[in-house]
């Protein structure tokens, strides 16, 4: 079966959403991911593409259309109760809590599974990340950028979810930490895991993921595979449109 | 000096202790400084009293001393109901107001004056229906027990002591060993992050409005039997309360507990050495000087 006769996983429908009612950030996105695939979602600063993710999340409000989770219905599930149907949402910055332990951490995430699959999961996440099973009891606050960022991500998939949303998960990371956490997704995207990565680090993005969509200004304007992507001008000139803009003026 | 200051202030240290429990863990978890804590110590006392007079009424046989105590199985019943009733009341406080203030996104002085208000509200209400006479949950005298060292405690101090003590062990086991208590530690940090996680915050609110009321009756019954029960008693303890919350760092359980026997018996020992007419102030210095040299308080962490 390719990836095109997968069912869809993830789909919005002329999403419309933001903070105030009247100030639409995300101005009626068409979008759809499909089972297994690993999408990312490119675009400018203040594109919306943050806004989009948290939206499907039930972090900020929709104003219209509709989020899907394969056939249910969940633009109004509450954003605890999302968890459940399916979908994982690992925030940009503050995603974990930094005055629990690795475990606590991981013990709250695995609150919602049947009592007799926690302890198994959570044991097969530190099977996954040795370097949180090395230091259970840790303070999360003591951890290095990355490490937190793998307890993020650890914590998302203890319940299993079919969809997991990450934002900017390489934000502030090094290079070579950056790789890794890719490294990482793309692992977890093999397991079958479906990912939609919201990234500004566009080369490293377009290397794992399958698929890219371009959010500008709350729409959704170009898409294609990330391999051909790579080297789309269209990429080119909406990243780098406005550091070529001042040059141009000077000359 | 007089040793007996020690046991006073012990004795008032455990009761400001509970009711900054209630105080540290709404600001922790609901994020503004509820002013309308007082009321519900006061609250509980007088439901308390309400309930224990009717027992009696019912069955006078409830009203024999138990044992060396000054009451009888009227109260302790009064108090398991009390404590029901005062955490019920809290919850419809938050259903009238501070819920519907939290929908809205209010920000935190609205949050903190709504809580003045409230404060007023249900203070003029028990002086309404109580009016503002000094009652008693029993008229018995109790003989204070020398326990060596110069120090004497009647027996109801020395429960008040003990079950606070037990209290507070307890509530800080649920709060770092159980499911519920790390969903309240994580909503203390990051509401947001909680509710991504599937922590659904309105039930930690509603617990914490449960827990915060349920200690404020019994450490308001405390006050009720160790002096007596008044509509402004939880006025009076407010300022203590907010100092041995901010003292032991907010959001600290063992924090606000120690603070509360620290400003007890700071208390205490001010009326021997300074004069009875400072003990008011006494709290106040405290919170001055822990907002001014150490805002996260004893175990706080810095923001």
């Amino acid at each position: 079966m390719t990836a095109s006769d997968r069912p869809v996983a993830l789909s919005t429908k002329a999403l419309v959403a933001g903070y105030e009612r009247d100030l639409p950030i995300v101005r009626g996105v068409d979008f759809a991911i499909r089972q297994g695939e690993l999408v990312v979602v490119l675009g400018p600063n203040g594109a919306g593409k943050s806004t989009f993710v948290k939206a499907i999340a039930g972090l900020v409000p929709v104003h219209s259309g509709t989020a899907s989770l394969g056939a249910a219905d969940i633009t109004s599930v509450p954003a605890h109760e999302k968890i459940r149907h399916g979908l994982a949402f690992v925030p940009q910055t503050e995603n974990i809590f930094a005055t629990l332990s690795i475990h606590e951490n991981l013990l709250l995430a695995a609150n919602i599974l049947p009592k007799e699959r926690r302890q198994e999961r959570i044991a097969a996440l530190y099977g996954m990340f040795p370097d949180l099973a090395a230091r259970p009891s840790l303070r999360a606050g003591q951890l290095s950028g990355g490490q937190r960022q793998m307890l993020a991500v650890a914590r998302a998939l203890v319940v299993e979810p079919s969809v997991l949303i990450l934002d900017e998960p390489s934000a502030g990371l090094s290079p070579k930490i950056v790789a890794e956490v890719f490294s990482t997704l793309k692992a977890i995207n093999e397991t079958g895991v479906t990912i939609v990565l919201v990234e500004q680090n566009v080369k490293a993005a377009l290397a794992i993921a399958d698929r890219a969509v371009i959010l500008v200004e709350g729409l959704l304007r170009h898409e294609g595979p990330a391999a051909t992507l790579a080297d789309d001008p269209i990429v080119a000139e909406l990243y780098l449109g406005a550091r070529h803009v001042p040059k141009a003026a000077g000359q | 000096m007089n040793p007996q200051a020690l046991m006073d202030g012990l004795v008032t240290g455990s009761m400001i202790g509970l009711g900054a429990i209630g105080v540290t863990l709404t600001y922790s978890i609901l994020r503004f400084a509820n002013f309308a804590h007082g009321e519900f110590l006061a609250w509980g006392a007088y439901i308390a009293l309400a309930v224990s007079g009717a027992l009696g009424w019912l069955a006078p046989s409830l009203l024999a001393p138990i044992g060396p105590f000054s009451f009888g199985w009227s109260l302790p019943i009064a108090a398991i109901a009390a404590i029901a009733l005062t955490g019920g009341l809290a919850l419809l406080v938050d259903a009238l107001l501070f819920g519907r203030l939290r929908a809205q996104r209010s920000t935190v002085i609205i949050m903190v004056m709504a809580s003045f208000g409230a404060a007023l509200t249900l203070r003029s209400l028990l002086e309404f229906i109580f009016t503002a006479k000094p009652a008693y949950y029993t008229k018995a005298l109790q003989i204070a027990l020398p326990l060596g060292g110069g120090l004497r405690a009647t027996p109801d101090q020395l429960l008040s002591l003990g079950l606070a003590a037990i209290l507070v062990v307890t509530l800080h086991v649920l709060l770092t060993r159980t499911t519920i208590g790390r969903s309240m530690r994580a909503v203390s940090e990051n509401q947001q992050l909680a509710g991504v996680v599937g922590v659904d915050v309105r039930k930690v609110i509603r617990t914490v409005w449960l827990l915060g009321a349920g200690l404020a009756a019994v450490a308001g019954i405390m006050a009720g039997l160790l002096v007596q029960v008044r509509p402004y008693m939880g006025l009076d303890l407010l300022l203590p309360l907010f100092a041995a919350a901010i003292l032991g760092g907010i959001g600290s359980v063992p924090g606000a507990m120690l603070a509360g026997l620290i400003v007890g018996l700071t208390e205490a020992f001010a009326v021997q050495f300074v004069g009875a007419e400072w003990r008011a102030a006494i709290a106040f210095v405290i919170l001055v000087a822990v907002l001014l040299f150490r805002p996260q308080g004893i175990f706080g962490r810095p923001e």
